[in-house]
């Protein structure tokens, strides 16, 4: 298929129905209130069903009704609309149920602004909700890996049977960029009828599905518990992806950074670089596995003198990049997150204070 | 071939048609020309990327932007700045009003009615073929349609803004025309003009427009852009 031009909304919402997601149940809040407005249209000319929910909690326990009956199903929100559908999302991960959430972040914490942020790292890679859980997050840096992983978001939900995140931040949603759609999706969950209340009229067995999360037997909850920790130690033996940039050569300083600000430190790479001075980043895609090995073993390069996480947050992934680098560097932060968009050259300025 | 644009030109057109960088590079254009130039923001719809971007540049040139208030730039809420009403009222040679996109960006314009009155209005739709919803002369129409209903104006010309960004060639250029000479065919609205960035112009048989090309600088760049580098 041919390019065409793309909002990072518009692109998630076709990405989803090139996936074969079929129902989308959302409420609107910038910034990302396109994807609703582009799958209203486009949704009903596939025979999927676009609906939008009374509110934020409503919508997450919509998305839990149509997982829990084996369908793909997709909601986007933003930062306020995710903290509403952090208790659905933990019952959906205690369920074991594939469900893709988006989340377009905006400034926090409250209300917050609607501009560009990255404060909702923790929420999403530690859990949000209640209980001992975790989402695979993806973290996209434009429109077309937007695309890319929104598609296999879906597949990685339903390998899991586990919610999966895609984290961007207001910009991700906001800007445009040419695009170009892979193939669409066109495998369907495997297993469905071992687990999903998908009706018994097709079945061959009697068994009769379950789709839960309550466990008052310690034992099963405990059990439960289990389950769903191998399945994280699974996702960081098997879907662990990263990005090295400039780390071929003798750098002097590892940047880690994700979403819109690593395209900042790109830029601030490549002008330091004409100026002769070496420095590199590694961009975790996914947020949840963590590349905790790859940070490790780029922070231990002879000639790297510092570590340093920049993000539009207060200081939130610097977290797991000290916990990887494990005191081999020092690890610095630099963070904004009004809204505005550190420039390179103040990437450059921040960077030069650590050679 | 030039462009004669005198007193009101609205530009309106689908979402994300960039209607915003076809009404500052007219702007500049008009300015060059040695016509007063004001350019309003009506784009209520999109707080993200919005005339503001281009404040410096333009102000620099001697042209009135109107802009909502400093305070409610990063708002989300449907403010109309009083000063639009005024620049209507007391007109430069040339007034351009930025509209929001879609149908809804263009509702605004149903609230200038009065002081819109009697004016001469040239009401531009813009069109990129590579944007969703407006790759084909029937997806333009729709758009044109639900924009007249909204706006309560009728739309007197069409722009053909067909880009894919920094990956834009000659090639898409063409095919963009050749889109909007259909939606001129179909509609009897002329082609006012096409645009294309100084690159690409340079690289346009010229033999193959029938219409102004517009020179557009793309001022609305992504953060990781603005020193100039990839």
């Amino acid at each position: 298929m041919a390019k065409v031009l793309m909002k990072g909304n518009e692109a998630i919402g076709e990405a989803a129905i090139r996936a074969g997601c079929k129902n989308y149940f959302a409420y609107p809040i910038t910034p990302q209130s396109e994807v609703a407005e582009y799958l209203s249209k486009r949704l009903p000319e596939e025979g999927g069903v676009f609906l939008q929910g009374e509110s934020e909690v409503a919508v997450g326990y919509m998305i839990f009704g149509a997982a829990g009956a084996g369908e793909r199903v997709m909601t986007t929100s933003s930062s306020p609309g995710i903290s509403l559908m952090s208790e659905a999302l933990s019952y959906i991960t205690a369920a074991q149920c594939p469900a893709v959430f988006v989340n377009i972040m905006r400034g926090g914490p409250g209300l917050g602004g609607i501009l560009p942020s990255q404060g909702d790292y923790f929420q999403a890679t530690k859990g949000g909700g209640h209980g001992d859980y975790h989402l695979l997050v993806l973290a996209p840096d434009g429109v077309q890996e937007a695309v890319e992983m929104t598609m296999q978001a879906f597949t990685l939900a339903e390998k899991y049977r586990n919610p999966v995140m895609i984290l961007g931040d207001g910009l991700i949603g906001q800007m445009m960029e040419p695009v170009e759609f892979p193939d669409d999706l066109k495998t369907e969950p495997t297993n469905k009828d071992d687990w999903a209340t998908n009706g018994m009229a097709h079945r061959k067995s009697d068994k009769r599905n379950l789709v839960k999360s309550l466990f008052l037997d310690p034992s099963a909850l405990n059990n439960n518990n289990l389950v769903l920790k191998a399945k994280y130690e699974q996702m960081k033996k098997e879907e662990v992806q990263y990005e090295l940039y400039n780390a071929d050569t003798d750098y002097q300083v590892l940047i880690t950074s994700y979403g819109t600000m690593s395209r900042v430190c790109r830029t601030s790479i490549d002008m330091l670089k004409s100026e002769g001075i070496e420095t590199a980043m590694l961009r975790p895609k996914t947020l949840f596995p963590f590349p905790e090995k790859q940070v490790f073993d780029a922070a231990g390069k002879q000639s790297c003198k510092a570590v340093i996480s920049i993000e539009m947050s207060m200081g939130q992934m610097v977290e797991d990049v000290e916990r990887c680098v494990k005191g081999r560097r020092p690890v610095e932060f630099y963070g904004e997150c009004g809204g505005e968009i550190p420039s390179p050259e103040k990437i450059i300025e921040i960077i030069k204070a650590l050679l | 071939m030039t462009m004669d644009f005198t007193d009101i030109v609205i530009v309106a057109g689908n979402y994300g048609s960039g209607k915003t960088e076809t009404a500052v590079n007219l702007a500049a254009a008009c300015r060059k020309t040695g016509k007063s130039v004001a350019i309003a923001d009506l784009d209520l719809v999109n707080p993200y990327f919005r005339t503001r971007e281009a404040r410096i540049p333009l102000e620099a040139m001697g042209i009135q932007v109107v802009l909502p208030d400093r305070q409610y730039l990063h708002a989300d809420l449907p403010i109309l700045a009083p000063a639009v009403a005024d620049i209507l009222r007391n007109p430069s040679d040339v007034t351009i009003l930025d509209a929001g996109g879609d149908d809804v960006g263009v509702t605004v314009l149903a609230s200038l009615a009065a002081v819109l009155k009697d004016r001469k209005i040239r009401m531009l739709q813009v069109i990129n073929a590579f944007r969703p919803f407006t790759g084909d002369v029937a997806g333009c129409l729709k758009i044109q349609k639900q924009i007249e209903t909204s706006g309560k104006i009728k739309v007197t010309g069409l722009v053909s803004n067909a880009n894919l960004m920094d990956d834009t060639s000659a090639a898409h250029i063409y095919q963009g025309y050749d889109l909007v000479k259909q939606v001129s065919a179909h509609t009897g609205l002329p082609v006012e003009f096409i645009t294309a960035t100084p690159q690409i112009q340079s690289q346009l048989d010229m033999n193959r427009i029938a219409c102004p090309v517009l020179t557009i600088d793309r001022h609305m760049t992504p953060p990781w852009k603005h020193a100039g580098t990839t």
